[in-house]
């Protein structure tokens, strides 16, 4: 009897210390986020760009002590570009892994399909560099956040804006990638075109498939239009600096006035030395014109980033970075990770990101990142094309919250 | 239309297809002889792609660089196309098709992650050449010389190749090796020699496209997967295994979809596939090839 009483005080003993245990480890437990990015293929240098963007804010974070006391962890999936993929991915870092949130990834079209099942979920999805503006104007649900620009200003608004102040032209050609961004893409410049020189003409829309390296006979098709300016519809990457090498060799940065939006991306166009094909002359538009900040916060990223992984930041790493800091400002305004209380927290903050501070619209879940334009040219500093003369576009950019309702409502 | 357009925009079209034909009549005269589909062979392009890149950036303080890397490069893939062959291909020669296409598909996937491994995933870019980097005008459009030379290599190449299969010995054993490899076996030719040697002719083939492609456009990972659809159509409607049939069916994939973009730009890219499945349909073995 005595044997069995000590046993069973035993074992009550072990029970509490055990539970005991348990209750400070709760305190410790991380707040992991599921990061779903194209880690191989053509892509993947954004999703490696991303990643480490990321996981840098999650360094800094935990160095500060946390997110109320508990470190932040980032899991890393390959989506492969394949919304099929991405989403079985997703779907594993919810389940499997239990992610408390989800983020990335490049394509629109696995965003679209990470975004329903966030949806169905109801778990939070912040989305870093997918632009499609479906996303948050159609198929908006509260559970969707994009920390990022959208096709609206930067493919759009800000390369029409930015052409009818240079060179107002009246006849236009255009050439885009076959995708849904390429479409949103002259949907949107056109709108705003239109509504500034309403005599414009557009001609020919051009489309070509999404891995296309070989323009040629697009561009004679160009060479031979009679248009006065060439607007680009999502061509960017690898294709750009091919479309590019191609169309300055039929002498099109000539004879026209070329509108290329990706152009200023820096991650494309930082490996095209002087002497090399860029495009000439053309009007640009750039997420991160990095060398153009004061605050410091740029210089340590872009050192860091270029010390680790051998190129400079794309915007892709930048965003992701940006919105490992949302979420913890939002978990401490919302006292824990609460889904409607951080989404409440959310709408209407005011983000203080290293490129200024960027309010988080609460209609759409989009925040006003903005869109630089200027022209690309090489200027002494840099070592690569760039945009010159820059001027920069904020919320005015973004389709207005009665233009999204009417999107909605049209639906 | 004008005539200067269509014959500008015929133009741009064959200096394309002249570059698919190299790639694709590597990929017939190994399918000719091996009876292998190499799944793989647009990676071997990719490879010459990032070799060419290789080569120039590293030693580009030498004059004439490209030149040299244009005649390096391709044997560098040759060579790897032969340790390939006989490291891999050669033990499933007796086994399933099936078998074939794991391979090489596993080999996509294998030269796609050693490609990124070594050059990292940024885009890479090759300049033009002296003596062929500049403009010149054909009928009123500007055109670069470079183009004109890409159609020049296939043109050499091709007859180069026929006349190597019609009028050499080595030509006539690969010939033999096709048409009956039992029988050329049994005269005492090397089959197995003979089947390395034309793998790695294939993949010199394909590496030459790679190396000559860059200046143009730009070296990327994925190139492989964007080139070997087009090469697909290229053998179809030429013929699998008939080399004349990749040279012609390179030149209409080049001029349909050269026209299609002039006149229907929105089906410019289905007017390949459509073609390729009228010839599937009417004449399954393509214009050049041999009915089994």
């Amino acid at each position: 009897m005595k044997g069995k009483a000590v046993l069973s005080l035993g074992m009550i003993v072990l029970l509490v210390l055990a539970f005991g245990f348990q209750a400070s480890a709760q305190g410790k437990k991380p707040i992991v986020v599921g990061f779903v990015h194209t880690m191989s293929g053509g892509m993947s240098m954004y999703g490696i760009s991303s990643e480490f963007g990321g996981q840098l804010a999650v360094e800094e974070i935990n160095a500060a002590g946390g997110v109320l006391g508990r470190p932040m962890k980032m899991i890393t999936r390959d989506d492969k570009l394949n919304p099929e993929v991405g989403l079985r991915e997703a779907k594993d870092l919810l389940w499997s892994e239990k992610v408390d949130f989800l983020s990335g990834t490049i394509s629109s079209a696995v965003s679209q399909a990470i975004s329903n099942l966030a949806k169905k979920e109801k778990k939070l999805y912040f989305i870093t560099i997918a632009h499609t503006s479906a996303i948050t104007e159609e198929n908006f649900h509260p559970y969707v956040f994009r920390i990022s620009s959208n096709t609206v200003p930067y493919f759009g608004y800000a390369p029409a804006i930015a052409h009818c102040k240079k060179w107002k032209d009246k006849k236009f050609i255009s050439l885009g990638f076959d995708y849904v961004s390429g479409r949103d893409s002259i949907k949107q410049f056109k709108e705003k075109y239109l509504e500034l020189v309403p005599e414009a003409k557009f001609g020919e829309e051009l489309w070509c498939p999404l891995n296309t390296t070989d323009f040629t006979p697009y561009i004679t098709k160009i060479a031979n239009s009679g248009a006065e300016g060439v607007f680009l519809a999502v061509i960017y990457g690898g294709g750009e600096i091919a479309f590019t090498r191609q169309a300055e060799s039929f002498g099109l940065y000539d004879k026209f006035h070329m509108n290329h939006p990706c152009a200023g991306d820096v991650e494309t166009w930082s490996s095209v030395k002087k002497g090399e094909s860029y495009p000439r002359g053309a009007l640009a538009t750039c997420r991160y014109p990095f060398w153009a900040f004061q605050d410091p916060r740029n210089k340590s990223f872009i050192e860091k980033h270029y010390n680790k992984l051998g190129f400079y930041p794309s915007y892709g790493a930048l965003y992701q970075y940006t919105a490992m800091y949302v979420m913890k400002a939002a978990i401490e305004k919302a006292g824990g990770v609460d889904t409607e209380k951080m989404i409440k927290a959310m709408e209407g903050m005011v983000v203080d990101t290293m490129i200024g501070k960027v309010p988080l619209r609460a209609f759409d879940h989009q925040t006003m990142m903005p869109t630089w334009y200027g022209t690309m040219d090489f200027a002494p500093g840099l070592s690569f094309p760039h945009i010159t003369q820059i001027e920069k576009m904020g919320e005015e950019s973004y389709h207005t919250i009665d233009q999204i309702k009417k999107i909605r409502e049209g639906k | 239309m004008t005539f200067e357009a269509a014959a500008g925009q015929a133009l741009s079209g064959i200096s394309v297809g002249m570059v698919l034909f190299l790639i694709a009549a590597g990929l017939s005269i190994i399918f000719g002889t091996l009876k292998v589909l190499n799944l793989a062979h647009g990676s071997i392009y990719m490879v010459g792609g990032f070799l060419c890149y290789g080569f120039t950036s590293t030693f580009a303080h030498v004059p004439g660089v490209f030149w040299w890397t244009l005649m390096v490069a391709p044997i560098v893939v040759a060579l790897l196309g032969g340790l390939i062959e006989i490291f891999l291909l050669r033990r499933i020669y007796a086994q399933d098709m099936l078998y074939q296409y794991i391979l090489t598909f596993g080999l996509i996937l294998i030269l796609g992650e050693i490609c990124k491994f070594i050059w990292g995933v940024g885009y890479h870019t090759v300049n033009a050449p002296w003596p062929v980097n500049g403009k010149t005008f054909i009928w009123g459009l500007s055109f670069p010389v470079y183009n004109l030379f890409l159609i020049a290599c296939g043109v050499v190449i091709f007859g180069g190749i026929l006349a190597l299969m019609r009028y050499t010995g080595l030509g006539r054993t690969i010939r033999a090796v096709t048409f009956n490899r039992e029988m050329a076996n049994a005269l005492g030719i090397n089959v197995p020699k003979v089947y390395t040697g034309v793998f790695m002719f294939g993949c010199w083939l394909g590496g030459l496209a790679g190396t000559l492609m860059p200046p143009m456009s730009v070296v990327a990972l994925g190139s492989d997967m964007a080139v070997i659809i087009e090469c697909f159509i290229i053998v179809v409607i030429g013929g699998l295994g008939s080399l004349p049939g990749a040279f012609i069916g390179a030149i209409i994939l080049g001029l349909v979809t050269a026209f299609g973009i002039y006149i229907i730009p929105k089906l410019a890219v289905a007017f390949a596939f459509m073609l390729m499945i009228v010839i599937l349909i009417i004449r399954p073995w393509g214009l050049m090839g041999k009915p089994e």
